[in-house]
């Protein structure tokens, strides 16, 4: 009876090595698990201000002001070149007719 | 161009140049930090872009009460600075919102109500320039829509709740943050009528060269 009952534990200790995770922590004999479970950061119990966290959790600002000012340049720059392109062209166009009715004697 | 066209747009040039040495020199914002300096651009753009919707209704509804082709004129000008003004905004928000919010985008009444005055002043350029005839009546018409849309963008922070700062934000601002700002409204105030003025006259030249073309085909 004795042994029979070291022989079960043994073969449920053993499955619980082979088979996957225990309730208590990883699995030993799976190394990709136990490393995923060490790359989670630990719970955290209280609010970190911003300005504690590592630099590589922290979103920098400088790149997104550089874009938003960039942007507002480039938005009314490309505006401006569009009404002095399209104000050209009609300007041309206007030039033209006007030299054609005068050739022609109809202005 | 009038006279004053190119004083004022030697004026504006100097203003734009001056405004990031104001607004570098202003203090940095308590809990934000370097983003908040996103709003003196972020701001002015967004007044600009209520008031060229304003311009827009109200030049609509002077073209619909009186056939003037002149105020269709300023209503078609207005509404494409509604689109850059309001493209403007509707760019530089979300880019402050991603560092001071934690999001891009939030579907909240001020940014909702902002995005669809800005859908309107799109749909009102493509009815002009896909419509076909008649389609000038019917612009107008669209853009009371747009002007209508403003004070409820204007007025949506203070009755809904939201996470968009409130109206009583900048009257209350420091002189160290308020110069900056209002320098910066009065240069985009500048650069505003600059374009709108230049575009104005885009569509008075057009419209003497459709009579141009009348003309001769007569």
């Amino acid at each position: 009876m004795m042994k029979c009952t070291v022989v079960a534990v043994f073969v449920i200790w053993t499955l619980g090595m082979v088979g996957g995770e225990r309730p208590g922590g990883p699995a030993l004999h799976w190394p990709a698990t136990a490393a995923l479970h060490a790359q989670q950061p630990a719970p955290q119990d209280e609010f970190v201000p911003i300005d504690e966290l590592p630099p590589q959790d922290q979103l920098p600002a400088a790149p997104l002001l550089v874009t938003a000012y960039a942007f507002v340049v480039l938005a009314l720059f490309a505006y401006l070149l569009s009404v002095a392109r399209r104000l050209g062209g009609v300007q041309r166009d206007l030039e033209r007719l006007e030299s054609d009715l005068k050739r022609n004697g109809r202005a | 161009m009038p006279t004053w066209f190119t004083p004022a747009a030697v004026v504006c040039g100097l203003m734009f140049a001056t405004s990031p040495f104001l607004i570098a020199n202003a203090p940095y914002e308590s809990t934000m930090g370097l983003v908040q300096k996103i709003f003196y651009v972020h701001l002015p753009s967004a007044w600009m872009f209520l008031l060229a919707a304003i311009v827009c209704g109200v030049a609509s509804i002077r073209f619909l009460f009186r056939g003037d082709s002149r105020h269709d004129r300023l209503a078609w000008a207005a509404a494409e600075l509604v689109v850059l003004f309001g493209l403007v905004t509707l760019v530089t928000g979300p880019l402050w919102a991603r560092k001071a919010w934690g999001v891009w985008w939030q579907w909240d009444v001020r940014l909702t109500s902002s995005l669809i005055g800005w859908m309107v002043a799109v749909a009102y350029l493509l009815l002009r320039q896909y419509g076909g005839p008649g389609s000038d009546k019917l612009a107008a018409g669209l853009a009371l829509f747009g002007m209508a849309n403003v004070p409820f963008i204007y007025i949506s922070v203070n009755y809904w709740r939201t996470i968009h700062p409130l109206t009583s934000v900048v009257p209350t601002l420091p002189t160290s943050f308020g110069l900056p700002l209002w320098f910066s409204a009065v240069t985009f105030f500048l650069c505003f009528l600059l374009l709108l003025r230049a575009r104005v006259r885009l569509e008075e030249q057009r419209a003497r060269l459709d009579a141009l073309y009348l003309s001769v085909d007569a």
